[in-house]
């Protein structure tokens, strides 16, 4: 990754900092076998990760892989089928329509859980009274089981007699019939997931301010700043590394969303909330079909890199290093 | 930790792990063969003592161990939700335990693809004969029927005294429940006269009951799209909103019937005799009756059997096992003695304890509607049919198609996961 | 910011925060409510009151499962599994952030790919491969899936890149070797980092379902969730245990959270950024 400096967006802290910063001396002297060194080095810190990732997901990935390429139902023999589930795949309707339901879930569900995360993250990071309660408050959703959270999303959207529909009612507004409604069911469950992920943002984003170091809001201050400068200046630029992480592990969770769905709602009513690995959960465990969930996976992998591959091409124009 | 050292052989056979899946989908199926004194392990997975029933099992092992000294039992229980997720893993592992329970709808699948062991020299007379058959897979004996159960119609009588009506009695009618549903209900004081879920499984009775065929003769084809058809998915589609709650009521979320019962809120309920022990305290009186029939009368039943794996080294002593858990003098009585699921046993006689328990007065209706009870279609895709089934019930219930189309999109549904 | 605000802003800033904290603590405490509530049930709505409080569903929680073995299962496994991610995302995190070597970004790209596949599918191919190498059913097995996840090695990098270099260049001139650099000025910098990680770890582990119910037997060797989801029937579920179970898996996770933000802030005021 490159090592971008701070960009001439953020105000410069300190007057000795304006200069560009020089590059790092450790590439400008690196010479050949410095770089076989240093490339040396890189496995001797990457092997203790890489050896358990290799050995305890990745093999089970290519494993998956083959699987794909056969009919198997877990309990009969594998046989081999060559692309034919991957062609049945794409030619199902049901695939798009999943796709379809994931895309609206993450569509919906991201800009609400990193706005408000951010949010909270920014009131949080002030000095307080209770500081640390409230944060652990805020957190205690991220912890709590989707059957516990899912049980009480139900009673709070409940279209009868949900308290969320009687303060629609009061108000005058139309009361949805939520997660009943094949229209609504989507929206119930992206209204309880960024309410329950709130907490996981925050705390990634908190870690992400607090490394910002203070002198750079003060030298703001002292150079007339407003809020909205610093914020704009400083605080967005700087936490830009969080972001990106928040948005890229975001995404890769919210396309894989299936925990929820299947609690709240189950994929229904009538499919309407059905998401891609709700699907590939099926077709594993309730319908026997591994080998076909294999492939639907596989679909979703592409998918996801692609979506990844495109967000690291884009961050070198927004992310920040030091 | 000896898992650690492990740890080390983990690394080391890691080539070899790409290669494992294929090789190992018939592996064999435990660590423990018999040992040289002749001293068996048989494993055993099962879900039907989960969540209360687990030192009843336990106590049925420990006579069959006395029983049997050389064999030692090994159990290990999974909550129905998660069992095949963990036997399906399990069988492709090639650790399929030596004997399992499986539920009559995924019999079929696991005996057709040869994952269970022929049973020979099977009793035949220690068990009720449309059970011992029901387990039977194109001629061969492939499980043991272990226990079954059924539905009847729970009655609120408190509630029907207080409306003046007239409580049911097993000869009821289609007519005569929804007369007395609608003169029961009273919306204001949240009052339900009736409660019936629209399910596959309460699809396929009700079908039964107006007359109607689920599949063709040969197991080839649907034809529930009947007027038949029609009838029966009325009769469970209009009670929607009329006499019983709708899923915006709450219908649906966890426990929401059984809750509505118990609180003395509902005055008819469609529910399983496994809900027997669930009622003893209860402040109202409450009897159960045959559920009332259509055309004809037909109940629901519900049947677990016992198998044995086809990978199993210990075959014989896991078969001398399920037997002893399916039909042993033991067994019956701790069942019994436990309103746990009935014993599938031959002799009637051996089930009389079963009445002479006090609530509800009328046990007998269980066994009268033994005299009709129908057991759900099974196709190799069940789960597939079940969901597609229950997804166009639902839709019908809720207004979003009619019960002609919708019965019309589900047959089609069926028919293409027949030919699949 | 709040000082530069009025009296009457302030109060309505402080009741919004707290306002917010009880929607948020609201399942937690419904779930506690529902733990103490006799034969509780939920089909009633959740309700702030209790009229004969008892603490039988954690009697009856801890007569039916062996839970304080149940308990130390899961806190080993979440314990060595926090600890050897932190040891393996962040040495990665510092080859990713800090070294240059040929196909970086190919291999980190690598890294982000284990994320993408979904875990339902990779069970039963990691079953196999467990069982093939006899490691199924041990605290391996469990631990195996933890050791590394390519989310802490992300979430560090992040971390490390954003720690300015000038303190490496100082070491280096001293002769510095790498593995001092990553241990004596990166790890500390990266504090706060790293104890969001030591807490998503935990979490992951304390959580994790499906891996153990394919992959465990032996009762011995049961964690929470697995012992937790056998409280719900085929037909029926004691709320009012399941609830109780509820509380005890989530009060370990809540004070871990606590624990780690302490050491968030002890973090910054050792390093001294602040």
């Amino acid at each position: 990754m490159t090592q971008a400096s701070v960009t001439e967006t953020a105000v410069e802290p300190r007057s000795e900092a304006t200069e560009t910063p020089p590059p790092p001396p450790l590439r400008r002297k690196a010479s050949k076998r410095r770089r076989r060194r240093q490339a040396l080095w890189a496995l001797v810190f990457l092997l203790p990760s890489a050896v358990p990732l290799v050995l305890f997901t990745i093999t089970p990935m290519v494993s998956s892989a083959w699987v794909s390429l056969h009919e198997w139902n877990l309990i009969s023999p594998m046989e081999w089928v060559g692309l034919d589930n991957y062609r049945n795949l794409l030619t199902d309707p049901q695939t798009g329509t999943v796709f379809l339901h994931t895309l609206m879930y993450v569509a919906g569900y991201l800009p609400l859980v990193y706005v408000g995360g951010l949010g909270l993250a920014l009131l949080l990071n002030q000095k307080l009274k209770g500081r640390a309660f409230l944060r652990a408050t805020y957190f205690l959703p991220v912890v709590t089981s989707w059957v516990v959270v899912a049980l009480v999303w139900q009673w709070l959207l409940n279209p009868a007699n949900g308290i969320v529909n009687e303060v629609l009612g009061t108000l005058g507004l139309p009361q949805p019939g939520w997660w009943t409604d094949p229209d609504w069911a989507l929206p119930s469950v992206i209204l309880a997931s960024a309410w329950k992920d709130l907490g996981f943002v925050m705390v990634i984003l908190l870690a992400g301010l607090q490394a910002i170091p203070s002198d750079y809001y003060e030298a703001a201050r002292v150079d007339g700043a407003s809020a909205w400068q610093r914020f704009y200046r400083i605080t967005l630029p700087l936490l830009s590394p969080s972001t990106f992480f928040v948005v890229v592990i975001s995404l890769i969770n919210g396309f894989q969303v299936f925990d929820q769905v299947y609690v709240m709602t189950g994929g229904g009513p009538s499919g309407a909330s059905q998401v891609v690995v709700g699907q590939i959960y099926d077709l594993t465990f309730r319908y026997g079909r591994a080998a076909e969930a294999s492939a639907l996976s596989w679909i979703l992998f592409v998918v996801l890199l692609v979506v990844t591959v495109i967000q690291i091409r884009v961050q070198r124009k927004w992310v920040h290093y030091a | 930790m000896r898992s650690m050292t492990n740890g080390l052989r983990a690394i080391a056979l890691a080539g070899a792990a790409a290669l494992a899946l294929g090789a190992c989908t018939q592996g064999s199926a435990t660590r423990q063969a018999d040992s040289p004194d002749g001293e068996a392990t048989v494993r055993y997975m099962n879900f039907s003592a989960n969540d209360g029933h687990e030192n009843d099992l336990k106590a049925i092992v420990d006579a069959f161990e006395k029983s049997n000294p050389n064999i030692n039992v090994q159990v290990e229980t999974v909550p129905f939700d998660d069992y095949f997720t963990k036997l399906q893993t399990a069988v492709a592992g090639g650790t399929a335990p030596d004997s399992f329970e499986l539920n009559y709808e995924n019999f079929v699948i696991y005996a057709d693809n040869g994952s269970l062991a022929e049973l020979t020299d099977v009793d035949s007379s220690a068990y009720k004969a449309s059970l011992l058959d029901a387990f039977n897979h194109e001629g061969t004996q492939y499980g043991l029927p272990e226990s079954f159960s059924n539905v009847v119609l729970f009655y609120n009588k408190t509630l029907f005294e207080e409306a003046g009506v007239e409580p049911p009695t097993d000869d009821w009618t289609w007519e005569d429940e929804q007369a007395a549903a609608k003169k029961l209900t009273d919306k204001d004081k949240g009052v339900w006269g009736d409660y019936q879920p629209f399910t596959f499984h309460e699809f396929y009775k009700t079908l039964a009951q107006a007359g109607g065929e689920f599949l063709n003769d040969d197991r080839t084809e649907a034809v529930f799209d009947s007027p038949e058809g029609v009838e029966a998915a009325r009769f469970l589609v209009d009670k929607v909103g009329n006499t019983m709650p709708t899923e915006a009521d709450g219908a649906g979320t966890p426990d929401f019937d059984t809750d509505l019962f118990k609180s003395g809120k509902l005055a008819m309920w469609h529910n399983g005799i496994w809900m027997f022990s669930q009622l003893e305290e209860v402040d109202f009186e409450w009897d159960v009756v045959v559920e009332p029939g259509g055309a004809r009368k037909a109940s629901a039943m519900f049947t677990n059997g016992l198998a044995v794996s086809a990978a199993s080294e210990n075959q014989d002593a896991a078969q001398k096992w399920i037997s002893f858990l399916a039909s042993s003098d033991k067994t019956a009585e701790v069942r019994l003695d436990t309103s746990w699921e009935l014993p599938p046993v031959a002799d009637e006689t051996k089930l009389a304890s079963y009445l002479d328990q006090p609530k509800p007065d009328n046990r007998e209706a269980v066994f009268t509607s033994l005299d009709a009870a129908v057991l759900p279609p099974v196709i190799e895709r069940q789960q597939e049919m079940q969901d597609v089934v229950t997804q166009e019930l639902s839709d019908a219930a809720a207004g979003r198609k009619t019960v002609k189309q919708a019965l019309a999109d589900a047959q089609a549904a069926v028919n293409e996961l027949l030919e699949k | 910011m709040p000082e530069t605000r009025s009296r009457i802003a302030r109060i309505a800033f402080y009741a919004a925060v707290i306002l917010g904290a009880v929607i948020m603590l609201f399942p937690f405490l419904w779930t506690v409510i529902t733990s103490i509530t006799p034969d509780g049930s939920l089909s009633k709505g959740p309700t702030l009151f209790v009229e004969d409080p008892t603490l039988d569903a954690y009697r009856t929680l801890f007569d039916t499962l062996p839970m304080w073995r149940i308990v130390l299962n899961s806190l080993g496994v979440a314990i060595v599994s926090t600890a050897l991610q932190l040891v393996t995302g962040s040495m990665a995190a510092y080859a990713f952030g800090r070294l240059h070597f040929p196909g970086k970004n190919i291999v980190f790209g690598a890294y982000l790919a284990t994320l993408m596949v979904p875990l339902q599918v990779l069970v039963v191919p990691l079953f196999i491969e467990m069982r093939a190498l006899q490691l199924q059913d041990t605290y391996f097995a469990l631990l195996a899936p933890g050791i590394a996840s390519a989310f802490g090695v992300f979430l560090l990098r992040q971390a490390v890149s954003a720690v300015p270099t000038e303190l490496d260049e100082a070491a280096v001139l001293d002769g510095a070797g790498h593995l001092r650099i990553f241990a004596t000025i990166v790890l500390p910098q990266i504090r706060p980092a790293l104890a969001t990680v030591a807490v998503f770890a935990f979490m992951y582990s304390w959580n994790n379902f499906l891996w153990p119910l394919v992959v465990i037997r032996s009762p011995e060797l049961m964690t929470l969730p697995l012992g937790l989801s056998t409280l719900q029937g085929q037909f029926t579920t004691q709320w009012d245990v399941v609830m109780a179970g509820s509380v005890v898996s989530i009060v370990p996770i809540a004070m871990v959270y606590l624990l780690a933000q302490r050491h968030i802030i002890a973090g910054i005021a050792h390093t001294g950024i602040k």
